[in-house]
């Protein structure tokens, strides 16, 4: 188990943080760039010394400064740390570098079947600066397997790769990590690569976890505005004291009020986006983004759509509820169906459509 | 045509770089090669040379090569202040250099009156023609290796040490064998400034002769031809090693590079 409650000054604010990660449990540390996510990986690693904090790797205390402050050095941790550079020694050799760590003394046996697996087997004579990004990666990765550390941190190692060996890689770790049973740290500001990696999800902006939840509760279920913003909801549309948070991929064409919120809006642009298509509606006075199967009706059309339970947001940024779905938990369910009608001046305005259902409070 | 421009332009400034060295075999006869360096005591100065300049690279490794990590990774308290006196030491022209020695080792410094304390003294003995050289050479080989640390990737050093070693294994494992290279090569350019070091030396350490005075007495004494084949012998000294260090460079430049 990994245990970090710590506090770290940086120069625009602090980062607090409290993490539980459970052997061969896959934790993504989710966020902007300058979150401090970096920053959380590098006190667990020791590179950086807390203002305030307790770190414990499996029983051992790694960091401590209360009574007094004791950190264990970067080299007794068993900490594995792996960036975005793979940071290979350029000077020794595959098989080299991944017998690097002085607990690595593989077998013959043993080391050809990691690289087998690592898929990097014909590589082992080859020189760190003839792989490619993805070879680096997977050597990397077994270097740290092979030091048989008690923890990975992974700080977003796939940045720059493509898409497909990003997957591909993901899965690798992903076995690898349940296999070996070792608490894993995935930081990433990629939501798809987090979603792909991890068993749960955690949201840091700012020096602040704002929520740590399973992938699709944190999506789906945003504890607030602003992880809402940063999980993709890419519209907000006032409802009363309210706003509603619009996802594009929870988007469906045509009124169902029985799913979630209903708008009328007027289609400003769409454009084809990957298998299908995204379209800009303007509902009121907030844009709106959708990603569609269908091609949506042409520019200045109107256009009717249903966003599938989105969740509401008060004033101050807090979730207050959701609009009903067949999946959402009954004891959370509020339920409110909004939708947009032109009004005889031809300008949108709200109208709700009471369904006998409470309002979100 | 442009092609055959550059080509030609570099051909010429190339060809006047090493316009002293081609006029040095033009000017030389193997008949004088043989009678200047036959002649009894002859290569005493070389021999004094080549055991001065090990010595002094000795020095410089030991002493310097941690200050130049040092410097590389910016451990001090006001950095630039310390590049600045290394820069200084490297712009004093080297008559100054040693006539500055005479204040700090002389007979009648503090330094002084120690050496003399343990029977030692610092003018005109191997002692003082060391110390003219590591003073000449040492900023050539402080920012050298300076700037072999600084190209060493400081996250290496860090992946080695969460990898489970201790900083000097570090040092010993990743950061000696990364900047062994710029290493070489700025020890070889100060084995050529310690080898050719005659300004601070003829204030300091007169004798034991070696090859620079040598030179320089025997023109004074017997004219330039004679003179001429000390100066072969000295480039003959001086030049494989940083040569040597070139090649091992390049050479592991291209290992690196599969």
């Amino acid at each position: 188990m990994l245990d970090a409650d710590v506090e770290v000054d940086r120069r625009e604010f602090t980062v607090r943080a409290a993490l539980q990660v459970a052997p061969g449990e896959r934790l993504a540390l989710f966020g902007p760039s300058g979150a401090g996510k970096t920053t959380l990986l590098e006190v667990i690693a020791g590179l950086v010394l807390p203002r305030r904090g307790h770190i414990e790797l499996g029983g051992r205390v790694l960091t401590s400064t209360a009574p007094r402050v004791r950190a264990v050095p970067p080299w007794q941790r068993r900490v594995g740390l792996l960036r975005q550079n793979p940071g290979l020694f350029p000077h020794l050799s595959v098989r080299d570098n991944l017998c690097y760590a002085p607990s690595a003394s593989p077998s013959e046996a043993e080391l050809s079947s990691l690289a087998s697996l690592l898929g990097i087997d014909s590589l082992l004579a080859a020189m760190p600066a003839r792989l490619s990004g993805g070879q680096a990666h997977r050597v990397a990765l077994g270097r740290l397997l092979l030091a048989r550390c008690d923890t990975l941190l992974l700080d977003e190692p796939y940045t720059g790769l493509d898409a497909s060996l990003r997957r591909t890689l993901t899965h690798l770790v992903a076995s690898l990590v349940a296999e070996r049973s070792v608490p894993t740290i995935l930081v990433t500001h990629e939501l798809t690569d987090a979603q792909a990696f991890a068993d749960r999800l955690a949201v840091l902006d700012r020096g602040t976890l704002l929520q740590v939840g399973a992938p699709d509760e944190v999506v789906l279920r945003p504890a607030s505005r602003r992880v809402a913003e940063l999980v993709g909801y890419l519209g907000f549309v006032p409802s009363g004291p309210t706003v509603a948070g619009v996802h594009p991929d929870r988007v469906i064409p045509g009124a169902f009020g029985d799913r979630g919120l209903v708008l009328t809006g007027t289609v400003t642009a769409s454009r084809p986006a990957g298998a299908g298509w995204e379209a800009d509606l303007r509902v009121g006075d907030t844009a709106v983004t959708c990603r569609l199967s269908d091609k949506p009706p042409a520019s200045d059309s109107e256009f009717v759509v249903t966003i599938v339970d989105p969740p509401y947001f008060g004033s101050d940024g807090s979730r207050v509820g959701f609009a009903p779905a067949s999946d959402s938990e009954a004891g959370t369910k509020q339920v409110r169906q909004l939708s947009l009608r032109r009004s005889r001046q031809n300008r949108p305005a709200w109208h709700r459509q009471e369904t006998g259902a409470t309002h979100p409070s | 045509m442009s092609a055959f421009v550059s080509v030609a332009g570099t051909g010429i400034i190339w060809l006047a770089l090493l316009g002293p060295v081609i006029a040095l075999f033009t000017h030389l006869s193997w008949h004088a090669i043989t009678k200047s360096l036959t002649a009894p005591g002859a290569l005493d100065p070389l021999l004094i040379s080549v055991e001065s300049g090990l010595v002094t690279l000795g020095v410089l490794f030991v002493i310097c090569t941690p200050l130049a990590w040092t410097l590389a990774r910016g451990k001090l308290p006001f950095p630039r202040v310390w590049e600045t006196g290394v820069l200084c030491s490297l712009l004093l022209p080297p008559l100054v250099i040693g006539l500055l020695l005479v204040f700090l080792v002389g007979p009648y410094t503090p330094i002084g009156s120690l050496l003399a304390h343990l029977h030692q003294s610092a003018t005109n003995t191997f002692l003082a023609l060391v110390i003219a050289e590591v003073y000449e050479s040492a900023p050539y080989y402080i920012l050298g290796a300076q700037s072999a640390f600084a190209g060493v990737e400081p996250r290496l050093e860090q992946q080695a040490g969460l990898l489970g070693d201790r900083p000097r294994r570090v040092f010993r494992r990743v950061t000696l064998p990364l900047a062994a290279p710029g290493l070489a090569m700025s020890l070889s350019i100060a084995w050529a400034r310690a080898m050719g070091a005659f300004g601070a030396v003829v204030i300091i350490a007169y004798n034991p002769m070696g090859i620079p005075l040598q030179i320089f007495t025997t023109l004074q004494e017997t004219g330039l031809a004679s003179a001429l084949p000390y100066a072969l012998v000295l480039l003959v000294v001086a030049l494989p090693l940083p040569l040597a260090a070139y090649i091992w460079s390049a050479r592991a430049g291209r290992r690196r590079r599969g």
